[in-house]
C-alpha cells in the first residue's frame, strides 16, 4: 500500500466527497437550528448528491492518505457513488414519515453522518478506521430508531444500542491483540500476524463480531428486525442498506491483507451460509413486512459475503461486491419505500398491485430483482458473486446461495400474492414516495441492463 | 442488412410496451394489438426461414458489445435446430393470441404478460450468448407464473407458485454450469458458439457441469422423477397458456439439452449416454402409462406430453453415444423434428380440450358422450390431433418418432422397447375417443355449439400443419439436417 502522495492539500483534494458529507451533515443541523427544516432537506439531498458527483473524477485512483489509513480505492469509491444517492433519496422518503415534527432537520444530518460512519468503514486502511467508523455510524444510527419517542422506537433503539456497545467494546478489545502481535494498527501491516496464530484469531473474532453486527451477519442479527420495525420505514430502509453495505465493505478491507492461515476464509463462507439459510428461513414466517424485508436483508449479507470471501482469489470478487452493493441499494431501497406507501402488514399488500399498478409493478421488480432474477441488477450481481465463489473454488458456497435463491421465492412471492387478490381501497397517492421507487425502480434495472457502466470503471 | 431477428425477437416486447403506454386500454383493443403484433413477429419468423441456415455453425448473426468487461454481448443468430423451433413460436403464440380473444377480465395486462413471454421464448432460442439464454429463460418463467396465478382455474395460486419454486430451483444450477464454462474457457466467454466450437471443460469439472445442465433441462422437459410440476400447472393454467407451455416452454429444456448439453460437454455426456437414454426411455413410458389412468382430458394430453419428450431425451441421448456421423444425424433429426411436431400438435390438443372446457366447464370425458354428432367440427378435429399425437404415418409424429426409433435400433437395440409407449398412447387416445366423441350423447349436451370462426381460425392452421409435416417432412428436415449433420467434430 503506497502511502499518499504530496502534501496535506493533495491529500483532502482525495478526501473531497467525505468532506463534502461532513458539511452537508453540519449544514443541516444548522438550518435546523435556525429553525428552518424546508430548508434543511433540499440542502443535504444537494450536498449528498454533489458529494457523489465529487467522486467521479476520483475513479480510478488507487491510493491511500494519512499514512495509509484511509483507502481512496474502488471499494471507496464505489460505496460513495452506491450509498451517496441512496442516503438522498431516503432523506426525500424521511420527509414523509417526519415532516412538520419538531426536530425534522436532525433526522437529515444524522443519515448524513451515519453515512459518512460507513464510507469511513468502506475505506478503511486501519483498525482505528475500523473503531470509527462503527461508532460514527452506530450513534447516528441509535438516535434515528428511536426518533419516534414512542414505546415501540424506544425498546427497538434500547436494544439496538445495547448490543452495538456489546460488540463494539468486544471489537476493540480483540484489535488489540493485532496491534500487539503487529505493532501496527495499519491493515496493510497485518500479513505479518503469520507467525501469532492465537493473536490473529483473537483479533479476527473481533472484527466477526464488530463487523458482523453492522452488517446484521447471523449469530449477530438478533437487533435487526427490532429495530426496523421499531424505526421509522424510511430509516429501516437507511439502516438495511448504507451501515451495511459499509461494513461487509470493511470485511473486505480488512480479509484483503489478512493471511489465509489465520484461517478468515472458511469463517467468512461460515458465515455466509448462516445468514443466507437463516435469514430466508425465519423470513419464510414472517406476517410483518418490515421484519421480512429485515430477515431478507440478512440474507442479501450473506450473499454479499460470497464475493468477500473470494477477495485476492477472483478477479471477479471486486466486480462483484461493487455490482451487487449497488442493485442492493437500488432494490432494497425501492421495496421498503413501496412498504412506506402501502404499510407494514402483509395485509395492507393486498390489492395493491390492481389498485395501484405501477407502484404493484415496481414491488414485482424490487422483489424478484432481490430473487436474483433476470435482467435486473440483483441478478447481475449474484451472478458475478456465484461466480466469483466458484472461481476461489467454493462451489458448495455457490451451491448453497442457489438454493437459498429459490428460497428466497418463496419469501417475496408471499408479499407478491396477495398483491394481485381484490383490493380492499385504493392505496392514496403520495408523490414524493413516488419519485423514490421511481428512481429506485429505474436503478434497479439499469444496473441490471447497463452494468457495463460500472463494469467498465473497475481494474 | 436487415437485423430480421432482432426485429423478430423485440417485436412483441415493442408491442407490449405500446400497449401498456396508454392510461387504459379495452379489450378489444388489447386483443388486436396481442393479434397483430404476434402477426408481425410470424412475418419475421416467415423471413428468418426464408432465409435460411448455411451448411456450418450459426446464420443470420446479429452481434453488439453489452458487458465487454466479463465477455457478455447481445448475440443472435439461428442454425437448424433453432430455426424450426422459432417458427414454431411465433405460429403457437399468433393461434394463442386468437383464441384468447374472448378473455375480458383485465385482458390488457394478459396480452402485455403473453408478448413478454413470445419476446422470452423467440430470445431462448436465438439466443448465442449462455447469458442472454439465461435471461430470456428465466423471464419467460416468471410471465408463465404471473399468467397461471392470474388467468388460471381454482387451484392456480398454489399451482404457479410450485411451477415457479420447482422451475426456479430447476434453473439455477444451470446458471452455475454456466459460470463453470465461462471459468474454464480461454479467454473467459459466454459465447456460445465459442463453447461450442470449443467446449472448455473436461474431466470432472465436465461432468459435474453435464450433471447440473441435466438437472436443469429435465425439469424443464420434464422427465420422471422431475415432471411432477406438470400436470398441475397444465391443470391451473389458462388454455393459451397450456398451449405455451406444453408448445414452446417445454422445448427449452429438449433445446438446452443438444445445444448445452450435447455441445458444450460432448465428451461427458458420451460418457453418461445411457444413463440419460434410460432416464428418456422411462419417462417415455411412464408418460404414456400416467396418460392411460387419467379421466381428466387437460391432464390426460399434459401426461402424453411427458411421453413425447421422453422420446427427444432417447433421440438426444442415442445420438451422444452414436460413432458414426450418419446414424448421429439421423437421431437428431428425428428428435428436432419430435420437439417442432409435438409444439404443432400438443398446442392443437390444448386448445381443442380448452374448447370442450370453455362449453361444458368440465374435462371428465366420461361425462361425454357423441361429441362428434353434436359438434363434429370440434371432434374431427380432436379426432385428427389424437391420430397424430398417437404416432399415425402420415401425420407429424410419425416421421419424427420413425428416425429416432431407427436411430436407436442402431447404437442401443434394447432401448427400443420405448417402443411400447406408441401401443400405450394408441390405446388411450381410442379409449378417449371413444368415451367422448362416439356412442349416445347425453341430454345436457345435445344443445353444445360446434365451433366457432375464432376457434376454427385458432386450430386450423395447427391441424394443416399437423398434415404438412406428416407428408412433407423433409420442409423440415432439410433445413434440421444441414446442421446435425455436423453438429459435433
Amino acid at each position: 500500500m503506497s502511502m499518499g502522495g504530496g502534501g496535506m492539500a493533495a491529500e483532502l483534494a482525495l478526501l473531497a466527497p467525505e468532506i463534502a458529507v461532513l458539511l452537508t451533515a453540519v449544514g443541516a443541523l444548522v438550518f435546523e437550528m435556525l429553525r428552518l427544516p424546508k430548508v434543511s432537506l433540499p440542502f443535504t439531498v444537494i450536498g449528498l448528491l454533489v458529494a457523489a458527483a465529487l467522486t467521479v473524477p476520483l475513479l480510478g485512483t488507487e491510493t491511500a492518505v494519512f499514512g495509509g489509513t484511509f483507502r481512496v480505492d474502488p471499494l471507496s469509491q464505489w460505496a460513495k457513488l452506491a450509498l451517496l444517492p441512496t442516503t438522498a433519496l431516503v432523506t426525500v422518503l424521511a420527509r414523509t414519515e417526519v415532516r412538520d415534527t419538531d426536530r425534522e432537520g436532525t433526522v437529515y444530518s444524522l443519515l448524513s453522518f451515519t453515512a459518512l460512519g460507513a464510507l469511513a468503514l468502506a475505506g478503511a486502511g486501519d483498525v482505528m478506521f475500523l473503531m470509527l467508523g462503527v461508532l460514527l455510524s452506530s450513534l447516528g444510527s441509535f438516535a434515528l430508531v428511536a426518533y419516534p419517542r414512542d414505546d415501540r422506537a424506544t425498546e427497538a433503539a434500547m436494544k439496538f444500542f445495547v448490543f452495538g456497545s456489546v460488540t463494539g467494546a468486544v471489537m476493540t478489545f480483540g484489535l488489540t491483540y493485532w496491534f500487539g502481535a503487529t505493532g501496527s494498527t495499519l491493515l496493510g501491516e497485518m500479513e505479518r500476524l503469520e507467525g501469532a496464530p492465537l493473536a490473529a484469531a483473537f483479533g479476527l473474532v473481533a472484527v466477526v463480531v464488530g463487523l458482523g453486527y453492522k452488517a446484521s451477519l447471523v449469530p449477530f442479527h438478533f437487533w435487526a428486525p427490532d429495530a426496523y420495525d421499531g424505526a421509522p420505514v424510511s430509516v429501516a430502509a437507511f439502516l438495511s442498506v448504507v451501515p451495511k453495505v459499509g461494513a461487509i465493505f470493511a470485511i473486505a478491507q480488512v480479509v484483503r491483507d489478512l493471511p489465509a492461515d489465520t484461517g478468515w476464509p472458511p469463517v467468512v463462507a461460515a458465515l455466509a451460509a448462516l445468514s443466507m439459510t437463516y435469514g430466508n428461513l425465519a423470513a419464510l414466517v414472517q406476517e410483518n413486512v418490515v421484519r421480512l424485508l429485515a430477515y431478507s436483508s440478512i440474507a442479501q449479507s450473506g450473499y454479499f459475503l460470497l464475493g468477500v470471501v473470494a477477495v485476492g482469489k477472483s478477479d471477479l470478487a471486486l466486480p462483484a461486491l461493487v455490482v451487487f452493493a449497488a442493485a442492493y441499494a437500488a432494490m432494497n431501497l425501492g421495496a421498503f419505500a413501496i412498504v412506506a406507501l402501502a404499510g407494514r402488514t402483509l395485509g395492507e399488500f393486498t390489492g395493491l398491485g390492481r389498485g395501484n399498478p405501477a407502484a404493484g409493478a415496481a414491488m414485482v421488480v424490487f422483489l424478484i430483482s432481490l430473487v436474483g432474477i433476470p435482467p435486473l441488477g440483483g441478478f447481475v450481481g449474484k451472478f458475478l458473486l456465484f461466480g466469483a465463489a466458484m472461481d476461489a473454488g467454493l462451489i458448495w458456497l455457490a451451491v448453497v446461495a442457489i438454493l437459498n435463491s429459490v428460497l428466497s421465492l418463496g419469501v417475496y412471492l408471499r408479499i407478491i400474492v396477495p398483491m394481485y387478490r381484490r383490493p380492499k381501497g385504493a392505496a392514496a397517492p403520495a408523490t414524493l414516495i413516488g419519485a423514490v421507487w421511481t428512481m429506485a425502480l429505474v436503478a434497479t434495472v439499469g444496473v441490471g441492463l447497463a452494468a457495463q457502466v460500472l463494469l467498465g470503471r473497475l481494474p | 442488412m436487415l437485423p430480421i431477428v432482432s426485429i423478430t425477437l423485440f417485436l412483441p416486447l415493442l408491442g407490449a410496451a405500446l400497449l401498456m403506454a396508454p392510461k387504459d386500454a379495452s379489450p378489444r383493443t388489447a386483443h388486436a394489438a396481442g393479434i397483430i403484433t404476434s402477426g408481425l413477429t410470424l412475418t419475421g419468423a416467415v423471413w428468418m426461414w426464408a432465409r435460411g441456415v448455411a451448411d456450418a455453425g450459426f446464420s443470420q448473426v446479429e452481434e453488439f458489445a453489452w458487458i465487454p468487461s466479463i465477455g457478455v454481448a447481445y448475440r443472435v443468430g439461428v442454425d437448424g435446430i433453432s430455426l424450426p423451433l422459432v417458427l414454431m413460436t411465433a405460429i403457437l403464440f399468433f393461434v394463442a393470441f386468437v383464441f384468447s380473444a374472448r378473455i375480458g377480465e383485465r385482458a390488457r395486462s394478459y396480452v402485455a404478460l403473453a408478448l413478454l413471454l413470445e419476446t422470452a421464448s423467440i430470445g431462448t432460442f436465438v439466443a448465442l450468448d449462455a447469458i442472454l439464454f439465461y435471461v430470456f429463460f428465466e423471464v419467460s418463467l416468471v410471465s408463465m407464473y404471473f399468467m397461471i396465478a392470474g388467468w388460471g382455474y381454482e387451484g392456480r395460486q398454489r399451482a404457479a407458485l410450485m411451477f415457479f419454486l420447482y422451475t426456479l430451483l430447476g434453473s439455477l444450477p444451470l446458471l452455475l454450469a454456466i459460470l463453470g464454462l465461462y471459468l474454464g474457457s480461454d479467454p473467459n466467454t459466454f459465447d456460445m458458439r465459442e463453447l461450442v466450437a470449443d467446449p472448455p471443460l473436461s474431466g470432472l469439472a465436465a461432468t459435474l457441469a453435464l450433471i447440473a445442465m441435466l438437472v436443469t433441462f429435465f425439469v424443464k422437459i420434464p422427465v420422471f422423477p422431475l415432471h411432477t410440476w406438470l400436470p398441475a400447472a397444465h391443470v391451473e393454467a389458462p388454455t393459451a397458456g397450456s398451449v405455451i407451455l406444453a408448445g414452446v416452454m417445454l422445448k427449452f429444456g429438449t433445446y438446452g439439452l443438444i445445444r448445452f448439453a450435447l455441445q458444450m460437454t460432448p465428451d461427458a455426456f458420451e460418457q453418461l449416454a445411457v444413463a440419460v437414454l434410460a432416464f428418456g426411455v422411462f419417462s417415455a413410458l411412464y408418460g404414456a402409462f400416467a396418460a392411460l389412468a387419467q379421466t381428466d382430458l387437460k391432464r390426460l394430453v399434459a401426461y402424453t406430453s411427458v411421453n413425447h419428450m421422453g422420446y427427444v431425451v432417447v433421440g438426444v441421448a442415442v445420438a451422444a453415444a452414436a460413432t458414426g456421423a450418419e446414424v448421429r444425424a439421423l437421431a437428431l433429426d428425428g428428435a428436432v423434428l419430435q420437439m417442432v411436431s409435438h409444439g404443432v400438435v400438443t398446442g392443437a390438443l390444448f386448445l381443442l380440450v380448452g374448447m370442450i372446457q370453455d362449453r361444458a366447464h368440465t374435462r371428465e370425458m366420461d361425462e361425454f358422450g357423441g361429441l362428434l354428432k353434436v359438434a363434429p367440427a370440434l371432434g374431427w378435429s380432436f379426432v385428427l390431433a389424437a391420430f397424430a399425437s398417437l404416432g399415425l404415418p402420415g401425420l407429424a409424429h410419425f416421421p419424427a418418432e420413425f428416425q429416432i426409433f431407427l436411430g436407436t435400433l442402431r447404437v442401443y437395440p434394447v432401448a427400443v422397447v420405448v417402443v411400447l409407449g406408441i401401443a400405450v398412447t394408441a390405446g388411450l387416445y381410442l379409449k378417449a375417443i371413444q368415451s367422448a366423441f362416439l356412442g349416445e350423447v347425453p341430454e345436457r349436451w345435445r344443445e353444445m355449439k360446434d365451433l366457432n370462426a375464432r376457434e376454427l381460425l385458432s386450430a386450423a392452421p395447427l391441424l394443416a400443419l399437423t398434415v404438412l409435416i406428416g407428408v412433407a417432412p423433409f420442409l423440415a428436415l432439410d433445413v434440421i439436417h444441414r446442421t446435425t449433420q455436423a453438429l459435433l467434430p
